[in-house]
């Protein structure tokens, strides 16, 4: 690579160097290779949903093709694009969120998945009006996992966990039918209505995508938090480490890499097995390091306290450090070319789902109704492949971070707990972070969520976003890759107080709280959905109302434009530091830019500069706080 | 209004108050007047233990309004917010020694108005000994003057030291509560700012007991948060001032518990409406443990009642 420059994480930085000596290839090679991509494709104005294309609309108005053979126009074609990637990202998170209702659904008493929260399945029976009283809570569980089940493909309805929004909010879906169905409904219908010589507004197509959204971050990713928290634990604070240097050079290193926490908390029995750790020793090896990857490695830090070797561009980087054993993987966000690329060392790259085979992986299918056995398997294949390793090749960068995380919302609110007088208030609510908020202590909350792009240089758009709004008194709650970068940077340790405004450093001081809180994975930013939800119906304002913000800097996958969508569709608005393929069509634009608040309280941002940034989500945070406190002031009249 | 600019607000009219009759003195006495509490090594503590510098005379204090002027930046933020404070703080101090600079005895009994280093010296090793468990300023009017005793009597029974500021004073004498050093309870002035002999206390204490430098204000903010145990609660409508000068208190560590509704802060601002409850929500957001045995015997019980003298009509 000619310019070095290209990640603020030094770890990243000299396992590149590392790699082009090996003449190993990364993903900012493949970049680099693809020189200036499509411009068809960068604004979505390239068609290929019919065989009489592909066709590609004139980015000028006026000159050239100004639509598709079948007339489609670039308003339409863009749309159509952009919700298909809205149903591409809900795609994924539901279909994680169901395996994990069927998890919950084959759970047992003496099985290897067992329920580690009954006070949260019986809060959700309830909710749904399963009984509860005089029977097994195994009964409960497989009744309450059906039902989930049931919100995939019921033929009736809108889904049951819209209603944990406030009464205002309800009210704006209704107005603007936006009440998703079935989940697997709402992805059908897009794919449906975008197929050819169907669907041809784009204002219609646009709301389509936002209430489709919704499925996912109400629907999909609500019930994979919820059942992952019941069956393997609601996450508490706990102390992890962050970044490449995690990395035991005289260990058994294993990597968990992908999203669903059913494989991942079967792999953290199995390193603790003693017949395993024998092994481990009799090859050698002085233990097993167990670490994790993007949003695996994001359950099972939250959940175990279980290491974070690095975010989503730095996967391959961890094979080229020459010291893991094995890449353990299953769905979403997965390198096809951890394939080529683990051929080079010793690692075993081990694919376990039938969802995602890949070429040249070692494919040991991960077995959910034998899943310790499975786990164990996979787990002995990684030790015997300790003596492979080639020790002249290891090279393992000695940067690491403490960090705290664990941040559910019910942890949030426990560690609240520590500021209430037991005089005033009762226990368990979010009324000091109202409190704080209304009193303008902390000026707003931002949730910072996505992946890495290279587009982007690696971690700088989450890293400097977050900085500036801690420094201006807004928390930051964070998940996925972003979360990893701020693990890694050192922003969720206690001691990263000192980069936070005075307001937030006293909060933080006060609740014993770093100024980032990690809340989990990609499916966990339901919890941020929970969490402003709440706040909201605390305060009796529409979520829209309050002055929280979101933001995607470094977003790059499918997942992310229906995260972004869901959450302004929830009424939070949204910055993205890198620009959908919508620029094709100044209608779509406007939709989502602009005339989106209208429909739902906000809208998107594009702006690269994270400094820029987070200036304009400040600037909003005050707008609201002013409209807020007007609307509280009246209400207190 | 938003919390942050009630404090601006305040913070403002301390100023706007400080100025004018520093304005006034100066005409009347000339600037070479000179400006002192009486008893103190200190100067005006306060401006000192921020500073270092001494005041001498009126035109210092002009150098002075300077300090406050500075600590106002109204910003949306907590830092600038607690700034005001001071900045209230500051001011309230300004106003207080213009008081003794026109008048040798601005403060008559049963107020004592500023306290002298000797008493704060008297009270160093109790403090420390944790026989004075915590510091009470309460400050405003309550309802009536039975509320006021039960609660003044409540902090006097747990031998906690009790300063009174504003009505409250009359409401105290007007139900029999005992004042004086020895009580424990200590009527300070009718004056909002003559709240400022009891931050100058605190401040004392730091440069007393705490060795703490003048000039460097943050330390000097973190001994008093650390280290003297006070609280304040505020009683009847709180005028901005009194808000703003909440704010000081907050920024020297004092939690602030008011009957009246406010935009509350965890642990710093709290409203406790139920009367009976406010010394409790009080000694919990300071974080004052008591350890007592509670003897039951129908009179009051505490060291607080030491120095009590009974008089032949009693």
């Amino acid at each position: 690579m000619e310019e070095k420059n290209f990640s603020i994480d030094p770890t990243t930085e000299a396992l590149v160097i590392k790699a082009e000596k090996e003449g190993i290839e990364t993903l900012w090679d493949r970049k680099k290779i693809m020189k200036t991509p499509c411009g068809f494709g960068e604004e979505g104005l390239c068609c290929r949903i019919c065989a009489m294309g592909p066709c590609r609309i004139s980015p000028t108005a006026g000159k050239g093709a100004q639509k598709g053979i079948c007339g489609a126009t670039a308003d339409v074609i863009v749309a159509r694009n952009l919700v298909r990637m809205i149903a591409g990202g809900l795609a994924t998170h539901s279909d994680h969120g169901r395996d994990i209702a069927h998890v919950l659904h084959m759970a047992k008493r003496d099985g290897n998945y067992k329920i580690a929260d009954e006070k949260k399945l019986l809060s959700l029976a309830k909710e749904w009006e399963v009984a509860t009283e005089n029977r097994d809570i195994y009964d409960i569980a497989h009744e309450v996992a059906e039902v989930a089940l049931n919100e995939f493909g019921k033929p009736f309805g809108s889904l049951r966990l819209l209603e944990r929004v406030p009464e205002q909010r309800k009210q704006v879906w209704d107005e603007n039918k936006l009440k998703p169905g079935a989940i697997d409904k709402e992805i059908v219908t897009i794919m449906h209505s975008t197929h050819i010589g169907c669907c041809a507004d784009a204002k219609d197509l646009v709301h389509k995508g936002m209430r489709a959204s919704l499925a996912d971050g109400w629907g999909g990713s609500m019930i994979g938090t919820e059942f992952s928290d019941i069956l393997f634990g609601s996450p508490v604070p706990r102390e992890t480490e962050a970044n490449l240097g995690v990395l035991e050079e005289d260990q058994v290193n294993i990597i968990v890499h992908g999203h669903e926490p059913s494989l991942s908390e079967m792999i953290v029995l199995a390193v603790e097995d003693p017949e395993l750790l024998q092994l481990a020793k009799e090859v050698g090896a002085k233990g097993i390091n167990l670490s994790g990857m993007c949003c695996t490695a994001n359950e099972v830090t939250m959940r175990h306290g279980v290491k974070i070797a690095g975010n989503f561009a730095q996967q391959e980087l961890a094979v080229i450090t020459g010291a893991v054993e094995a890449v353990i993987v299953d769905v979403q966000c997965i390198f096809p070319a951890l394939s080529p690329l683990t051929k080079c060392y010793h690692t075993k790259f081990i694919t376990t789902s039938p969802k995602a085979k890949i070429s040249g992986a070692t494919h040991i299918e991960f077995e959910e109704e034998k899943a310790l056995a499975s786990a164990k398997q996979i787990v002995k294949e990684a030790i015997l492949n300790f003596k492979n390793r080639d020790k002249e090749k290891v090279f393992i960068p000695k940067t690491k971070s403490p960090a705290i995380v664990g941040y559910s919302v019910e942890s949030i609110k426990s560690q609240l707990d520590k500021v209430v007088n037991s005089h005033i208030d009762p226990m368990g609510t979010l009324k000091p972070l109202a409190d704080v908020i209304k009193a303008g202590v902390l000026r707003g909350a931002a949730g910072v969520v996505g992946c890495n792009n290279p587009k982007v240089k690696h971690d700088y758009g989450h890293i400097e976003l977050m900085k500036e709004l801690i420094k201006n008194d807004v928390i930051v709650v964070t998940t996925g890759c972003a979360a990893q970068a701020a693990a890694k940077a050192g922003l969720m340790s206690k001691e990263a107080r000192k980069f936070a405004g005075k307001g937030l450093a006293t909060v933080c001081e006060l609740v014993d709280i770093p100024p980032v809180l990690h809340m989990g994975s990609c499916v966990d930013i339901s919890r941020i959905l929970m969490l402003v939800a709440e706040l909201a119906e605390m305060l009796d304002v529409d979520m829209s109302a309050l002055p929280v913000v979101g933001a995607a800097p470094e977003w790059m996958s499918e997942k992310a434009v229906s995260i972004g969508t869901y959450v302004v569709t929830s009424g939070i608005d949204t910055w993205l530091g890198v620009a959908p393929p919508v620029t094709g069509s100044a209608a779509v634009v406007d939709l989502l830019t602009n005339k989106a608040e209208a429909v739902v309280g906000a809208r998107f941002y594009i702006e690269p500069d994270p400094y820029k940034a987070a200036q304009q989500m400040i600037e909003r945070i005050e707008e609201k706080r002013e409209a807020l406190g007007l609307s509280l002031a009246e209400a207190e009249a | 209004m938003n919390l942050f600019n009630i404090i601006y607000t305040g913070s403002n009219q301390a100023l706007a108050a400080a100025e004018g009759l520093l304005k006034k003195a100066i005409e009347e006495k000339g600037v070479d007047h000179k400006v002192a509490f009486p008893e103190t090594a200190y100067s005006l503590p306060i401006i000192y233990a921020a500073t270092g510098q001494k005041m001498n005379t009126l035109q210092d204090l002009e150098g002075a309004i300077g300090v406050v002027k500075s600590l106002i930046d109204e910003q949306p933020r907590l830092e600038p917010a607690l700034n005001a404070g001071l900045a209230t703080a500051v001011a309230a101090e300004i106003i207080e020694a213009v008081k003794y600079a026109l008048n040798e005895t601005p403060y008559e009994a049963p107020c004592t108005g500023h306290i002298s280093d000797a008493i704060i010296r008297s009270l160093g090793v109790p403090l420390v000994t944790g026989d004075i468990p915590g510091v009470a300023v309460v400050l405003g009017e309550c309802p009536d003057s039975e509320t006021a005793a039960k609660v003044i009597k409540d902090y006097q029974s747990k031998g906690l030291l009790t300063f009174l500021v504003g009505k409250i004073i009359d409401q105290a004498i007007e139900a029999n509560v005992k004042m004086g050093l020895e009580l424990r309870v200590i009527p300070l002035g009718y004056d909002v700012t003559s709240v400022i002999h009891v931050v100058s206390v605190a401040i004392r204490a730091s440069l007393i007991f705490g060795g703490v430098e003048p000039g460097k204000l943050a330390e000097h903010m973190e001994y008093t948060k650390n280290r003297v145990p006070a609280f304040v609660n505020a009683f009847g409508p709180l005028s901005e001032l009194v808000v703003s000068a909440g704010a000081g208190a907050i920024a020297l560590g004092f939690p602030v518990i008011t009957d009246q509704t406010v935009l509350e802060v965890p642990t710093l601002l709290l409203t406790q409406k139920d009367y009976d409850k406010v010394p409790a929500t009080s000694l919990e957001a300071r974080g004052i443990k008591i350890k007592i045995t509670e003897i039951p015997i129908p009179v009051g019980f505490a060291a607080a009642f030491e120095g009590e003298r009974v008089r032949k009509d009693d």
